[in-house]
């Protein structure tokens, strides 16, 4: 059955976490898939790890396996090698503590913002008034009161994300997955969105793990990001982002911040040669086949 | 936008298709007192429309509407019920998908109106029959839309649901159901205006019914004008009915 | 309930599932209604013929394929439909490429065409009969009128959908309005009107047939609807069975056209 829900947990920021270890734990991670040019590895021995209340980004050029890293942290793809854990807790299939934001448009075009977000708890069984005092708590805290009434047809696409975020949010997860989320948007409403995230992220305390190929997203949201090689995807550095919390958009402007993404992209941009080498040369093999 | 360009945009071509429309029928009347079109293949508009009462009245025209009615309304229940459920079974189970779905398709494609004189002899001649050739000409279009709904519902919205960890039940009923239900609109559109068709044609061709069966009746008596008014009260419904079905779509679906 | 991560599957298992059970499936499908079938036909239980044994239909079947007058009236249905849908569908082409085009014209007319479409066709068959006279005329004019409306509605749709960019070429290169047409609008409307043209064809047919079961001495409709006057069931069902073969290979072939030309495309 769906997650638990319990009442709604107010936040001790000076609070220490009760577990002393990781909440998320990937353990040498393998994933192939069988193609018909053969067997493909997409993720190679990935080991990371996610503190409780920790921004973890994950980055890497197109093609490094992020996205099935993703699928596989929560629990949409199996017949893997390695282990997930979650809390000590071994995974098989979705999580009840993990909540996942899509990339692409996920919120249901036929209900209404406070029905879509009220979704999960809707499911988890809890009353009509309970859960929609609840899901107006989340509508309110993306920034969206007022459009609860309102269709996600009529809504903007930064919007419909920010609902999609709400609609996780409302069902508490321990852990929050994001794949690329704002992928669709332009860079402005980007930057702002990347603020809700860190303003919600910071009330919550809310442990997020964000695969991206944005390195301004990365490092403006991130605690710690972990850059990926190009296929088969393995962890080629975990760079520390020791810029000061609470941060907000403004943040890209500080000469840290360029450092970071300097060096982030000097990684990145190793990876992202071979990978559009290695994909020209494929196009070629495949031309001359023919 | 201001009242000039609303009045151009708008107004100017309706009216513009209403005025085309009276200066034909105008035309046709002056060419039939003119003599230039036989008035015995062709009455005068005026004709038509002094016999609409006549029609109206003496014709019972209401009481075969309410038969017309009654024999599509029993149709749709039956077409609806089965041709959904046709559709959701062959979504559930794959392999039966796979094997029946291009035959359902072969059916949607053949004149199945053509059985009719075999369900004359089956189900004799009563309203039977006309709801029987209504529910058969109807169901494949709407169990195909039905299962194309329901297998084209986008990936990320069913994985939403595999990330909250749905039941296969809830999975069905509160992602794909409501998911496919635009495309089972228009399945469902589509299966009543086979059905529909069907029944008004099968009253005219075996004299039994209602609106159909009239218009059959007045061509055989050679009553010109009654025919040419019966077969316009006949449009005239078909288009009530379609416009009230997009309303009623539009209603259930305040979504789009 | 999780993915098994397979990217393609090989060609002998389509959706994962081995092609041999549809097959089987499919056959067991047909021997269960043919065995029901004749198990209906023996058993009594219904009006005499109303189902007949397989063995009848079989016998009929054979015998109207033998029959050269069949022939004759399968020609002359066909004639009848092919004239129908060269008038119904240029007609319609045209109507529709005029609506699309222009914005002005589909809001003064598209209206009547669309709540036009959906109407029984062949309660226009009186008049029909009394403008063409008893013979082939009013039965191609009802084909006629059948099939103009599908056409003319997805074409005037084909003509919306038609990339602007590509019109905007064409006027740069100060193409004629035939140029226009015949090199712009419709090949890039293909499919819309190869559709219009199915869905043409099936009313067609069935205006077409319903004319000619309710006033013909010729055709595929008159035959069938006498085979029910004599009570002749096999004959009827045989019939029965060589037009929905005939009418579902010809759709088929519609829509495989219809493919064939976007496989070509990519």
């Amino acid at each position: 059955m769906a997650a638990v829900v319990g009442p709604l947990q107010h936040i001790d920021v000076n609070r220490k976490p009760a577990t002393t270890g990781p909440i998320l734990a990937v353990d040498n991670l393998v994933k192939r898939f069988e193609t018909p040019d053969g067997v493909l590895t997409a993720v190679d021995h990935v080991s990371l790890g996610v503190a409780p209340g920790e921004f973890l980004g994950v980055i890497g050029p197109s093609g490094c396996g992020k996205s099935t890293l993703f699928n596989v942290i929560g629990g949409l793809l199996d017949g893997y090698e390695g282990t997930v854990q979650v809390a000590g807790e071994r995974m098989h299939g979705p999580h009840p503590s993990i909540g996942m934001i899509f990339q692409e448009e996920s919120t249901f075009p036929w209900r209404n913002v406070l029905d879509n977000v009220a979704f999960p708890l809707e499911i988890a069984g809890m009353g009509k008034s309970e859960r929609y005092e609840r899901a107006r708590h989340f509508v309110k805290l993306v920034g969206l009161d007022g459009f609860e009434r309102r269709y996600p047809a009529e809504l903007s696409g930064g919007m419909r994300q920010r609902v999609s975020m709400a609609r996780t949010l409302a069902a508490q997860p321990k852990i929050l997955l994001m794949d690329e989320p704002f992928a669709s948007l332009d860079e402005q409403t980007r930057l702002l969105l990347g603020d809700k995230v860190l303003q919600i992220q910071q009330e919550l305390k809310q442990t997020t793990l964000l695969i991206t190929h944005n390195i301004t997203e990365a490092v403006q949201l991130s605690d710690r990001v972990v850059v990926m090689t190009y296929r088969p995807g393995k962890v080629k550095r975990i760079v520390d982002i020791a810029l000061p919390r609470p941060r907000s958009s403004e943040i890209v402007s500080s000469e840290a911040f360029g450092r970071y993404v300097a060096q982030i992209w000097a990684d990145l941009r190793e990876e992202a040669s071979r990978g559009l080498q290695e994909q020209e040369s494929e196009k070629l093999r495949g031309a001359e086949g023919r | 936008m201001t009242a000039v360009a609303l009045a151009r945009t708008r107004f100017a071509p309706a009216a513009l298709g209403l005025f085309s429309f009276v200066v034909l029928i105008a035309l046709v009347e002056l060419l039939i007192r003119i003599g230039l079109i036989n008035r015995f293949i062709v009455p005068m508009p005026s004709d038509i429309i002094a016999a609409f009462p006549r029609v109206v009245v003496e014709e019972h025209v209401l009481q075969r509407f309410l038969l017309t009615a009654s024999e599509a309304f029993s149709a749709s229940i039956l077409v609806t019920i089965f041709g959904v459920a046709g559709g959701v079974l062959l979504h559930r189970y794959r392999l039966l998908r796979l094997a029946t779905e291009t035959w359902v398709a072969a059916v949607a494609a053949a004149p199945l109106v053509l059985m009719y004189p075999l369900y004359l002899v089956i189900f004799g001649r009563s309203a039977l029959t006309i709801v029987m050739m209504g529910f058969t000409a109807g169901l494949a279009p709407i169990v195909l839309k039905t299962l194309e709904g329901l297998s084209g519902t986008r990936r990320v919205l069913i994985n939403v649901g595999r990330s909250f960890s749905l039941t296969a039940s809830q999975q069905f009923w509160k992602i794909l159901f409501p998911a496919a239900l635009p495309t089972i609109f228009v399945g469902l559109r589509l299966g009543l205006i086979f059905s529909l068709i069907n029944i008004v044609g099968v009253e005219f061709l075996i004299n039994f019914g209602g609106l159909g069966q009239l218009i059959n009746e007045l061509a055989e008596r050679y009553d010109l004008p009654g025919t040419y008014a019966a077969i316009c009260f006949v449009i005239l419904v078909s288009i009530c009915v379609f416009i009230i079905m997009e309303r009623l779509e539009r209603w259930l679906r305040p979504a789009d | 309930m999780a993915q098994t991560g397979r990217l393609i599957l090989p060609a002998s298992k389509p959706f994962g599932v081995p092609l041999r059970p549809v097959t089987t499936l499919r056959i067991l499908i047909i021997a269960a209604v043919l065995v029901g079938w004749e198990a209906l036909a023996a058993s009594g239980l219904l009006y005499r013929d109303v189902v007949p044994s397989l063995l009848a239909i079989v016998r009929a079947l054979v015998a109207t394929l033998r029959d050269p007058a069949f022939y004759f009236h399968l020609g002359t249905t066909a004639y009848e439909i092919g004239i129908a849908m060269l008038i119904g569908g240029l007609s319609g082409l045209a109507v529709g490429i005029a609506l699309g085009g222009s914005k002005f014209l589909s809001r003064a007319y598209e209206a009547y065409l669309y709540y036009l479409g959906p109407c029984p066709k062949i309660i226009f068959f009186p008049i029909m009969i009394m403008w063409f006279g008893v013979g082939p005329g009013s039965k191609i004019a009802m084909g006629a009128i059948s099939c103009f409306f599908p056409v003319a509605l997805n074409a005037a749709g084909g003509m919306r959908e038609i990339d602007k960019v590509l019109i905007r070429v064409g006027r740069s290169f100060r193409a004629s309005t035939w140029q226009m047409v015949s090199k712009i609008y419709l090949p890039a409307m293909r499919h819309p009107v190869i559709n219009g043209v199915r869905l043409g064809l099936g009313v067609a047919l069935i205006g077409t047939l319903l004319a000619e079961t309710k006033l013909s001495n010729r055709g595929i409709g008159f035959l069938v609807i006498q085979a029910y006057s004599i009570f002749n069931m096999p004959q009827m069902y045989a019939l029965l069975i060589i037009l929905f073969v005939i009418s579902i290979g010809a759709n088929s072939l519609i829509g495989r056209i219809g493919r064939l030309d976007s496989i070509k495309r990519n």
